[in-house]
This record gives structure tokens, sequence and C-alpha cells, in this order.
């Protein structure tokens, strides 16, 4: 498995976190989408079936915790990972749809090569190649 | 009571006496260059001085330097106005502490024309620590929410510099194939460019970018963890007489004090009562407000020249539904000014880099907030400083 078959779908309002995230990934070979809010990657969610998709917490119009829900009913194999400035625990629902704490990302990320590690993990995991 | 009884009641000097030598607050009597004519028995007993040390002695031998002014303006204002007057004052204790005390007094002539004021004095110092109490953990609500405010906002930017600095080593490192080709594309040689980056130091000043972010996103994080309202981590019954062990065990080997201060010079005193209620508590938070405190008093005592070996004294103690633990030590002490401000965040003594001035109002935040308890500190200056930590045995229910 090659990092171009697994594809990332980065959710985040701010253009300069998306930009910096994006580069880093597309420079380690992923597949990578940006969306500016919720409704905007719900709308891709299906076409794009993303291995993995980071979404913000603070996001205009629904928060990452209710876009996930409603995605993850789109595409319930698709790893979600929440990507958050506040001390964050899982909310119920979350843990539900299999999130575990590790899914949380804390802004900001120091290592982005660690986020590549899990992504790829996730792929795997996911047992969507 | 009809009037008349009143009168004959009032008369009566020994029913006077009754009064003033059973009451709870200290009667006195002072002339007016402040010397005291009369004290009333209390006076012994909320300050401990044998009447024959007070009586006829000068009030501003006892009155805190600070607070003589103002107690000198309450005895003229009396008798310039001829009406009560009150006045809050330090007053000194036999055994060496300060406490509050208010007075209200009036002047009197007595019947060979002396002029005195008489005067009544309260213990009031537990109602302005419980004041001083409310007003912090006000005070903290408030800086709580700027923080956790300000920790947000900072924390995008903060991650654009941290992960653009990387992109930044990406883009410009060999291992990443699409380098080569756009390199190429414009005509120059990767190899050269890389070599020049490095020989004027380019790599550095990156990798000096990254490092600054991550002391700056450290900073934020233990913002969030001041400013943070609960927390839904489990909280453990543990023995509490070993964590305070452990967390010594972490000041001792924490780097940043093995480089500014030997942990090993300081002698620890251990005073734990035996067989404490274990109660819950989240262990890696109290851990971390023990190891707040005593790398605190650690850094205190580095500074300061004393002919006494530096210790740390660690106590615990039930105290009716709740375990204190105190951390003392014998260092410089504080003022009172740096006493009230010592748990707000950004207050810091020590030297720009030294501390960041978070270490104690997270310990604050750790105490009062996530485990419903309190936390206060007592200190001397030229003496040493105590920190009171105070658990309920119900533990954060």
């Amino acid at each position: 498995m090659t990092n171009a078959d697994i594809t990332v779908l980065l959710v985040d309002d701010d253009e300069m976190i998306r930009e910096c995230i994006v580069a880093y990934l597309e420079d380690e070979g992923f597949t990578v989408h940006g969306a500016v809010s919720g409704e905007e990657a719900l709308g891709m969610m299906a076409e794009l079936e993303p291995s993995v998709c980071i979404s913000d917490m603070r996001l205009p119009g629904m928060n990452g915790e209710s876009f996930i829900c409603k995605a993850h009913e789109l595409c319930p194999a698709t790893r979600y990972m929440l990507h958050t400035g506040m001390l964050y625990s899982l909310s119920d629902e979350l843990r539900a749809l299999g999130m575990r704490a590790d899914d949380v990302l804390l802004k900001p990320i120091h290592d982005l090569s660690r986020l590549v590690n899990k992504i790829r993990q996730s792929a795997i995991v996911g047992g969507r190649l | 009571m009809p009037p008349k009884s009143t009168e004959i009641f009032f008369k009566s000097e020994s029913r006077y006496r009754m009064l003033v030598e059973n009451s709870c607050d200290i009667i006195f009597s002072l002339d007016r260059d402040g010397y005291y004519v009369y004290i009333s028995p209390a006076w012994k007993v909320l300050l401990g001085h044998d009447p024959s040390e007070v009586a006829g002695h000068d009030f501003r031998e006892f009155i805190h330097p600070e607070d003589i002014l103002r107690s000198e303006s309450f005895i003229a204002a009396a008798i310039q106005t001829n009406s009560a007057q009150e006045v809050t004052y330090r007053i000194h204790h036999a055994d060496g502490s300060w406490r509050w005390h208010t007075s209200r007094g009036t002047p009197h002539v007595d019947e060979s024309g002396a002029l005195t004021v008489i005067g009544m004095a309260h213990d009031v110092t537990e109602r302005l620590r419980i004041e001083e109490m409310m007003t912090q953990t006000e005070k903290m609500i408030m800086i709580s929410g700027m923080a956790a405010g300000m920790a947000h906002e900072i924390n995008n930017p903060l991650g654009a510099i941290l992960q653009h600095a990387q992109n930044i080593e990406r883009r410009v490192s060999a291992d990443i194939p699409a380098n080569w080709k756009a390199a190429a594309e414009v005509g120059v040689s990767l190899d050269l460019v890389r070599a020049y980056l490095q020989q004027r130091g380019i790599f550095d000043f990156i990798g000096h970018i990254r490092n600054a972010g991550m002391k700056a996103s450290g900073i934020i994080s233990n913002m969030l963890h001041f400013s943070r309202r609960n927390d839904s981590t489990e909280a453990e019954h543990v023995d509490l007489s070993a964590l305070i062990d452990r967390s010594l065990e972490l000041a001792g080997t924490d780097y940043d004090m093995k480089k500014k201060y030997d942990f090993r010079h300081i002698e620890l005193e251990r005073e734990y009562a035996a067989g404490l209620p274990r109660i819950p508590m989240i262990v890696a938070e109290i851990e971390q407000v023990l190891l707040n405190i005593i790398k605190n008093a650690a850094q205190a005592m580095a500074g300061f020249e004393s002919p006494r070996s530096p210790r740390i004294t660690l106590r615990t103690r039930l105290s009716g539904r709740f375990i204190v633990i105190e951390i003392e030590d014998n260092g410089p002490g504080m003022d009172e000014f740096t006493r009230l401000r010592i748990f707000e965040p950004f207050f810091t003594t020590k030297e720009v880099g030294i501390g960041t001035g978070l270490g104690l109002s997270v310990a604050y935040a750790i105490v009062t907030k996530g485990h419903h308890g309190s936390i206060e500190v007592k200190s001397r200056v030229g003496e040493g400083s105590t920190f009171v930590v105070t658990l309920p045995l119900q533990g954060r229910a």
C-alpha cells in the first residue's frame, strides 16, 4: 500500500492550518482534500470515501462533533480524528462511533510526521486497503 | 427592662466590671499619647500577652508598622470629632504572628478630667481570610476565562508556525523526489541548495523556530490546564504518603531543577499522619501540584543566603472532613504583595526565563476546580513559606 492510495479529508475553516497540513501530507504522497466547513465536507464524503477524515472542532455552522456524527452515517468505514485547541474528552456519541482518546489531536500538532504514522496506521487498521 | 432597673443595672460597678472582664472582645482604654491605660482579660486570650506586658505600654509596640499611621489617625479623629471611630489593623500575637483586629473607639473624659479613648477590639483575621479567598476565587475565574480564550486563539497561528517550519524542512529535504524534480525544473541542483542552506545556518534557524514554537505551545498547554473547568478523568483512591514520596522523587530527577539547583542539598522531613483514609484524586494532577510547590520552594531557597541549611518539611493530617497537606520551606519567604498574587497566572518573582509564572496557578486550578479543595500560603519574610493544600475526604463529588 502506498500513501497515494490513502485519501485524507481535512476539514478546517482556518486557511493557514489547512494549507500547512495539506502541504505536508501531500509531500508525503497522500491524496489530500480540504473543506472549510462541515457542510462542504459532507458534500464530499460520499464521492471521496476518505480513509481518514480530520476535522477541526470549532467550525462555522455545525461543529466538528456534529459533523463527524453525520459523516459517519455516510462513510462508517472512515477513520475520524478531531483536531482541537481545547482540552477535550470524547463525547459519548463519538465513543459510540468507535473513536478513541488518541483520535483527538491536540493543537498545535508539534510534529506532523507523527500524524503521518497515525494516518497510515488508521488506514491499515480500518481495513480499507 | 423598665427604666428604673436599667439605671440600677448600670450604676452597679460590679456589673460593669463583669461585662468588661467576660467580654470575648478586648476592651481597652488608650490615653491621648497612645499608651494603654487599661486592657480587659480578653487580650490574654486573643493575643497571648500577659496584661502586665501591655498596660502602660505604647500601643505602637504591638501594631504592625504599616498600620501605625492609620491607628494614630483613629485616636486623633475620635478625640477631634468627639465621636466613635473604627479602624482595622494588624496586631502582634505573643506567638509571633499577626492578627487582624477591628476596633471601635469613643473618647471619654473621666471624673478626674483625664481624656482617654475607650474601645473594643474584635479579631477579624478569619473573616478577612475568607474574604481574601473569595476575592481570589473570583479573580481566578475571570483570569481562567481569559486564559482559555487566549490559548485557543494562539493555538492556530502557533500550529501554522510549527507546521510550516516543518514543511520548509520537508521541501528542501533530499528524501522527497518531488523536491529534485522541482529543483531541476528551475535549473538548480538540490544538493547545492542544501549545501547553501547548511552553510548559512538556515537549517539551524528553522530548528530554532520549531523549538521556540514548542516552548510557546508548552505555555499554552499549561494555560489550558489552568483554565479547564472540569475533567472527566477517573479519580483513584490512593495512599497519600506514597504519592508525596513519588512527587519528591520526581522533583529530584527533574532536569530543569538539576540545572539550577541541586535537590540533593535540601533536607527533606516527612511528618505523615499514619492511617489516613484513601481519598479519591487524580494522581497525576496532585503529583503535579506537589511537584510545582516543591520546585517553587527549591528555587526560592536556591537564591537565598541563609545560615540555616535548606529544608522542606512535608506534613499530612486529618482535619474534620478534610485531609491537609503542608509543604513548608525555610527559604526567604515572601512579602504580603507576593503572597496575595502568587497563584495568578504569569505572576513570577523569578528572573525572566526561569519560570513562566504558571506552575502555581496550575496547582491552584487543579486543587480548587479539579478536586474541590483549597490551597493557601502562609509566609514570613526571612523565615520561609508554608503551602497548605486541603482536600475533601469525599473527593470531587
